[in-house]
């Protein structure tokens, strides 16, 4: 789904013809929950600073805390506390709160938290969003019913922030690209791949370092080895950087379509992460899911995604692979293209493979196999919807997509998905409901 | 990649020495500027100042646009090479003016006005002695009812009136959720001798500038345009077919054009490496653009950006403590030190209160050099602001042959910087004029010998960040005593090459021999 304005001013109007009768609360619930979770998505394609890793770990947190918002309130939810790395059991709700005040007073802390340095649009957005939900939420509530509803709200959003605070994520400066940075100078080392001055040092080289929250730690899901380097034809290595090359001389419509549908790039899209965000919030729209389903189904793919881009940045950073356009400039055909932008670090493995991995087992585990959907994510940037059998399905093109591309070796992409399988794993075995 | 990009690559070889810094002195204070580029959210684009001669002594006057507040318009009173000073006037204070650009609409000598603003644009009639009407209705022009953000304007073969186009932002009215609003660009080709309705250019992705050039030298204009990418949806850069008598249409994949994204601002055009096709610098957050032409001979619109081997990404302040990533607005190509390489400012300046870019973001001054890539020397030139910057103009304001710098302000006032000292070369100024349409030869060509190599100037009306100059056209020559330039008018006419004598002002006309003319 993508966050256009017309579907945003659509979904306002819906809300604001709705009766706010008792039996409608979950319904703003339900519209609280989308509507913030479409600026989310906005928030992050505008505010520079959130390049994929950046924008998974606000998935997670803001997920979470979306989730944290029902315990107690609704019959089913439980506590994450616990169960995710660090996080100490959250204040309790007094009884008679209203969940849907509740979940937009965290939700409009959530996003001058994680972002506050987004730029005079999506700071004037935020607060038009807060001003309507507001109106609709506590219009027909008692006042004291409001004031302690949001107040648990923001109480569960400050013990969030103040968590997400020691994960080593928070800070994050020149856009990720550190000042100094020391190359390495093996033929395979990766080298910068663009004249973009800021990009001349990879993105987030300490991002593997970050705490985990499902996984027991970063190295938990590992990939193997990569193909040894080589320059000579006929070795593997050689012949997959050569595969990478013919694939880009015989790329079909459909294969082109399928490397801009998932490419998602930051400054110009969701980001990878909030591209499962979007998916979600689609099925949730479509199925007419209740809030607490939909928030549990954000907090564990959101976490997943999370440790799917902390454990993958760990595997780039040590095996440090050169990316296919530099290869292939210097040892195939110097002049040779890329039909996407190559992004700035390590080839090995796959990013946007190993998310896609961890979302999919995550997703599956939630919704079942074999759960078929529609994701129209680019619709409003020209791209078709594409439809899935499920989500195995829409990973595994994820993944494809970026040979597709000129990315990625196939190997980067297979071992990735296999990788983000391991991740999502443990996200899955998480208990959102009892 | 042929000739242009080998040309270019030795340019990106080290430097062998240093180009001469230009000194200048920052006279706002004593200039008699005082306005201000005020405004909230509906106004964080935009802050234009245009730069045309309204009094005919030569010098040119300053139209600065006050955003929410009043714009202004300032009489020259500088003399030659002495202070700037300007005198404020009522003749022009209008409201909700994001920028301005000059151009003698209706070709009668007297210099007119196109007013870009948040809300109905406006046509302004000069009348003479710096006084103004408004001929939008009269002129049949549609002003609209929009965001204007970018202008671009060009006589098309065979009319007598200009086609203009404007470019526009988001919707105004969707600050709630402005993302994906852009609302269409107009193209407004004449009617006889006014303008038909405005034709629009979908799809349209938040123009913030615009430039008719002639890319191929086909002798066929197209429109370069601009884009923000913080706010369209589906968007690119873009440049438009603009054939005569059929509909615009853009240029495609197939044709060659390649997809660019980015937070597009502002766009200069100039023959950079000297190879007779227009090199163009495009502004943006972080890494700014420098693209040369591929391969002429291929007739593809297809780039390669040479900003980062050129020296000129200006991505992050060179100067202060602020190491975050730029903002870039107005860039100007000129030779402000007059070696005869040209140069690049560019207006730099926080959008508002963005933390992830530079607050304290220092305007740049990019000296071309013979062997190597463009250094900076905005700081040790002196106009290294901290203003948070918008338009600008590089322009001799007081007629002594250097090049002066005015900079529109978000929320201070313009300043204004004199350039004092020696000149690093000499320098020759000309005006071109022709009698019937177009007076002042927009979309004629300027050619100048440098050495072996033709450096190609277009004419344009229109680029940069809502802002732009009519009057002197400035160039450097380093030593050279005189200069060798010929002019290509709009009707395809190519003079016999001049040579014009160093440090003289020099009226250009037609079929004839350039006319002598002196300040004061």
């Amino acid at each position: 789904m993508s966050i256009d304005r017309r579907q945003f001013l659509a979904g306002s109007v819906a809300l604001l013809a709705s009766p706010a009768l008792a039996a409608d609360r979950a319904e703003l619930c339900r519209g609280a929950l989308i509507d913030w979770h479409r600026l989310v998505l906005e928030l992050v394609r505008h505010t520079a600073t959130y390049s994929p890793p950046v924008a998974s770990r606000a998935f997670a947190y803001v997920g979470i805390i979306a989730h944290e918002c029902h315990v107690g309130l609704v019959p089913g939810p439980v506590t994450l506390a616990g169960q995710v790395h660090g996080l100490e059991p959250l204040p309790a709700p007094a009884p008679g709160l209203d969940p849907a005040a509740v979940l937009d007073a965290a939700l409009g802390k959530a996003m001058v938290d994680f972002f506050g340095n987004t730029g005079p649009s999506g700071q004037g957005a935020m607060q038009a969003m807060a001003r309507k939900l507001a109106g609709e939420i506590d219009r027909d509530l008692a006042p004291e019913i409001a004031a302690a509803s949001r107040a648990h709200g923001l109480a569960i959003a400050d013990h969030v922030w103040a968590w997400s605070q020691s994960d080593g994520g928070a800070v994050v400066e020149n856009l990720g690209f550190p000042y100094d940075y020391t190359f390495g100078e093996d033929p395979s080392d990766w080298v910068p791949t663009s004249d973009i001055r800021i990009q001349q040092a990879p993105l987030l080289p300490n991002w593997g370092t970050n705490r985990t929250f499902a996984m027991p730690e970063a190295a938990a899901c590992t990939v193997p080895a990569h193909p040894a380097f080589s320059t000579e034809p006929g070795t593997a290595f050689y012949e997959a950087a050569r595969e990478v090359y013919d694939v880009s001389k015989t790329l079909t419509d459909e294969q082109k379509i399928i490397a801009r549908f998932w490419s998602d790039d930051p400054m110009l899209s969701p980001t990878p992460p909030g591209h499962w965000v979007s998916i979600i919030l689609q099925i949730a729209e479509r199925d007419r899911l209740p809030a607490e389903r939909t928030a549990a189904a954000l907090a564990v793919n959101g976490i997943a995604v999370a440790d799917a881009f902390i454990a993958c940045w760990r595997e780039k950073y040590i095996y440090n692979l050169i990316r296919p356009v530099t290869y292939i400039k210097r040892h195939i055909d110097p002049k040779w293209e890329t039909l996407l932008i190559t992004p700035p670090f390590p080839e090995y493995p796959s990013g946007h493979s190993v998310q896609s991995g961890a979302a999919e087992v995550a997703l599956t585990a939630i919704f079942g196999e074999n759960f078929a959907f529609e994701d129209a994510t680019h619709e409003d940037d020209g791209l078709p919807v594409r439809r899935f059998a499920n989500f195995r399905e829409a990973a595994e093109e994820a993944a494809i997509s970026r040979l597709y591309g000129g990315i990625h070796y196939r190997f980067a992409c297979d071992e990735g998905l296999v990788q983000g399988r391991c991740i999502g794993a443990h996200a899955a075995r998480l208990r959102t409901f009892a | 990649m042929r000739g242009a990009i080998a040309v270019l690559c030795s340019v990106a070889l080290p430097a062998l020495a240093d180009p001469a810094v230009p000194a200048f002195i920052d006279e706002t204070a004593t200039s008699g500027l005082s306005t201000v580029y005020e405004g909230d959210w509906d106004y964080m684009v935009g802050g234009g100042v245009a730069s045309f001669d309204c009094s005919g002594d030569g010098f040119p006057e300053l139209f600065l646009s006050g955003g929410a507040g009043p714009s202004a318009l300032y009489l020259n009173r500088s003399t030659p090479g002495g202070p700037l000073s300007f005198a404020k006037t009522e003749a022009l204070t209008m409201d909700a003016v994001l920028g301005a650009y000059p151009l003698d609409i209706d070709s009668d000598g007297v210099m007119d006005l196109v007013v870009l603003r948040q809300g109905p644009n406006r046509l302004l009639r000069g009348l003479g002695d710096c006084k103004f009407g408004d001929a939008t209705e009269a002129w049949g022009f549609d002003g609209g009812d929009a965001w204007s953000t970018a202008f671009a304007a060009i006589w098309e073969k065979g009319r007598d009136w200009p086609t203009i186009a404007i470019g526009n932002y988001i919707d105004r009215a969707a600050e709630d959720f402005p993302w994906g609003s852009c609302t269409d660009n107009w193209l407004h080709r004449p009617e006889g001798r006014s303008f038909a309705p405005p034709i629009p250019l979908t799809p349209s992705f938040c123009a913030l500038s615009m430039l008719f050039t002639d890319w191929n030298r086909s002798g066929q204009w197209a429109l370069r345009v601009s884009n923000d990418r913080e706010y369209y949806k589906g968007g690119q850069e873009q440049l438009w077919h603009l054939d005569p008598g059929q509909p615009p249409r853009l240029y495609t994949e197939a044709e060659g054009w390649k997809r660019l994204r980015i937070w597009g601002m502002g766009i200069a055009a100039a023959d950079v490496n000297r190879d007779g096709y227009q090199d163009y610098f495009l502004t943006s957050m972080a890494d700014n653009k420098l693209q040369f032409l591929k391969d002429p001979a291929s007739g593809k619109p297809d780039y390669a950006d040479l900003a980062f081997k050129s020296g000129v990404t200006a991505h992050r302040p060179y100067t202060g403590d602020d190491l975050r990533p730029s903002t870039a607005w107005h860039p100007q190509f000129a030779d402000v030190n007059n070696d005869g390489r040209l140069d690049i400012f560019v207006a730099k300046g926080n959008v508002a209160k963005m933390p992830d870019f530079a607050e304290r973001d220092p305007n740049n001054l990019l000296l071309g050099t013979a062997d190597g890539p463009f250094v900076e020397a905005g700081d040790r030139a002196g106009v290294a602001s901290m203003g948070i910057g918008r338009g600008a103009q590089v322009v001799d304001l007081n007629l002594d042959g250097l090049l002066d710098i005015v900079v529109v302000n978000r929320w201070t006032p313009a300043e204004v910087w004199r350039q004092t000292g020696e000149s690093a070369g000499n320098w020759v100024q000309v005006r071109l004029a022709q009698d019937g349409t177009n007076r002042d030869a927009i979309g004629a060509l300027v050619e100048i010998r440098r050495g072996e190599a033709i450096e190609r100037h277009e004419i344009a009306s229109g680029g940069g960040h809502v802002s732009g100059s009519v009057g002197w056209l400035h160039f450097g020559l380093g030593e050279a005593t005189s200069a060798e330039m010929r002019v290509i008018w709009p009707d395809g006419s190519e003079d016999p090459w001049l040579t014009l004598p160093a440090g003289s002002f020099q009226i250009l006309r037609p079929g004839k021999p350039a006319e002598a003319w002196s300040p004061g």
